[in-house]
C-alpha cells in the first residue's frame, strides 16, 4: 500500500458519519406487502422450459422454436398472441429524463450518436443500463435506445406473425429489421432484475450492434430510412 | 447440540424461499456499510436512510435472479447505490464529508499528545479536502474504495461502472493526490 492509500485508509476511519438507521423494521413491513415476484418468475421460466421441450419433442412444431433472433443484448421472438401491454406515448416510460453527460456516465460505454446537429440535450435512463434518446428524423419523432451488448439478455421483443423480421448490415454489423404489425417490448433491469410490463410498439425497429452496444431505433420510418439514419450515429 | 450460525448462503437461500427472518438478518448484517455507501453517494442521511430501506426492499424481490455462490453484498450495494443516486442531490444541496472531532480517539486507538492530535487532525482536514476537490467520478471511486474500504469489485458495483473504470480512475486520482501531499510537504 502506497503512503497516499495508507493516508486515505486513516481517513476513513476518522470520517463522521451520521448515525446509521436501522432500516430492518421498515424493509420488513415493505416486503410483507409484496407477493413473492420471484416466484412468478421462476413459474414462468418454468412452463417456458416445458414448453420448449414439449414443442421440440414434436417434429412439426420445430419451425415455431426457429423464431427466436437474437442480437447482443436483445432477443426477438416470434408469438402467435401479444401478451398485455401498456401503450407508450414518446416520452413516457423511457425512464428518468438526464443529461446527456450523466446518460454517458451511467451507462459506462461510449454512446453512439447523430452528428452534431441533430444531437439530442436530453437522454432518459432506466437504471444504469438503458439509455434512449428522442431525435427527429424525416420528418417524423424517433426513438433511439442503446443498451450493452453484453451480459444477461436486457430487452426482449414479442412479435406477432403480422410482423416480418428479416436481418439487415449496418456498416457491415448485424442487425434485424421489425415492420409491419404491432409488437412488444419487455425489459429487464440488470440491477435488480426487475421485469417492467411490457410496452406496447406500433412503429417499425431497427436493431443493430456497434462495438460493446446493442442499440435500436423506433419509429415511422421505411427501412433504407432507418438505415440511413443508423449510419449516421456513431 | 448448539445451533450453529447460518452462513450467508443458507440465509439467502431461506429467504429466497420466503424466510422473512432470513433476510432480517441479512439486512441487519449489512444495512452500516449500505447506508454508509449511500450516503457518500446522495450526501444527505434522509435520502441515504430512503436509498437502503427502498434498496433492500427490491432486492428482496430480486432474490430470484440472484446468482447462487456469488457474493451478496456486491449485489445489494450496486442496488441501494443506484437508489442513492437517482437521489443525487446538487452539488451545493449536498452534506460535505467530515472528521470526527479531534478530542474523539477510537477505541484501541494510541493516545497522542494533545499537540500531535491536533496537527494530525490538521493533516487529515487537508487530505479530506483535497479528496473533496477532486472531481465527482475520482472522487466517488477514492471515498468508496479506500474511506468506506470497498472492494474493487464493490466499489464497482455502487458506482454502477466496471472495474477497470475504477482502477482508471482511481489511478488519475492518487496520482492529483500525491501531487498535493508532495506540495503539502
Amino acid at each position: 500500500m502506497s503512503a497516499v492509500e495508507q493516508r486515505l485508509h486513516d481517513l476513513g476511519r476518522e470520517l463522521a458519519f451520521p448515525p446509521e438507521p436501522d432500516v430492518a423494521p421498515a424493509v420488513l413491513a415493505a416486503v410483507r406487502r409484496r407477493p413473492f415476484p420471484w416466484r412468478r418468475v421462476a413459474l414462468g421460466v418454468a412452463l417456458a422450459a416445458v414448453a420448449l421441450a414439449a414443442a421440440l419433442a414434436v417434429p412439426q412444431a420445430r419451425s415455431s422454436i426457429l423464431r427466436f433472433f437474437h442480437l447482443g443484448g436483445a432477443t426477438v421472438e416470434r408469438v402467435e398472441t401479444l401478451p398485455a401491454a401498456d401503450e407508450r406515448a414518446e416520452a413516457r416510460g423511457l425512464g428518468r429524463p438526464v443529461s446527456l453527460q450523466e446518460a454517458k456516465r451511467r451507462l459506462d460505454l461510449p454512446l453512439a450518436l447523430p452528428p452534431l446537429h441533430g444531437r439530442p440535450r436530453r437522454a432518459y435512463v432506466v437504471g444504469n443500463s438503458l439509455v434512449t434518446f428522442v431525435l427527429r428524423a424525416h420528418g417524423t419523432t424517433v426513438l433511439l435506445s442503446e443498451f450493452d451488448s453484453y451480459g444477461e439478455q436486457a430487452l426482449k421483443k414479442l412479435a406477432q406473425p403480422t410482423t416480418s423480421v428479416e436481418p439487415a448490415r449496418v456498416d457491415g454489423a448485424p442487425g434485424l429489421w421489425l415492420e409491419g404489425g404491432p409488437h412488444t417490448l419487455g425489459w429487464i433491469d440488470r440491477d435488480t432484475g426487475y421485469r417492467e410490463r411490457p410496452i406496447l410498439v406500433r412503429g417499425n425497429v431497427l436493431l443493430w450492434l456497434r462495438g460493446g452496444l446493442t442499440l435500436r431505433l423506433e419509429g415511422r420510418l421505411t427501412k433504407a430510412q432507418a438505415l440511413e439514419l443508423a449510419r449516421s450515429i456513431r | 447440540m448448539v445451533d450453529r450460525p447460518l452462513d450467508e448462503a443458507e440465509l439467502v437461500e431461506r429467504a429466497r424461499r420466503g424466510d422473512l427472518g432470513a433476510w432480517e438478518t441479512l439486512v441487519r448484517t449489512h444495512q452500516g456499510i449500505a447506508f454508509r455507501t449511500a450516503y457518500v453517494i446522495a450526501r444527505n442521511a434522509g435520502d441515504a436512510e430512503e436509498a437502503a430501506q427502498d434498496g433492500f426492499v427490491k432486492a428482496y424481490c430480486a432474490l430470484g435472479r440472484f446468482r447462487r455462490g456469488a457474493e451478496l453484498r456486491p449485489w445489494l450495494l450496486r442496488i441501494v447505490a443506484n437508489e442513492a443516486r437517482n437521489r443525487r442531490r446538487s452539488a451545493a444541496r449536498r452534506d460535505r464529508l467530515a472528521l470526527l472531532a479531534a478530542a474523539e480517539v477510537r477505541p484501541g486507538d494510541a493516545v497522542p499528545s494533545p499537540e500531535a492530535a491536533v496537527v494530525a487532525h490538521e493533516s487529515q482536514e487537508r487530505m479530506l479536502a483535497a479528496v473533496e476537490a477532486l472531481g465527482e467520478e475520482q472522487r466517488d471511486a477514492v471515498v468508496c474504495r479506500y474511506l468506506l474500504g470497498l472492494s474493487e469489485e464493490e466499489t464497482a458495483a455502487a458506482l454502477g461502472v466496471r472495474r477497470g473504470t475504477v482502477k482508471s480512475r482511481l489511478s488519475r486520482a492518487l496520482a492529483r493526490l500525491r501531487e498535493n501531499l508532495e506540495a503539502e510537504g
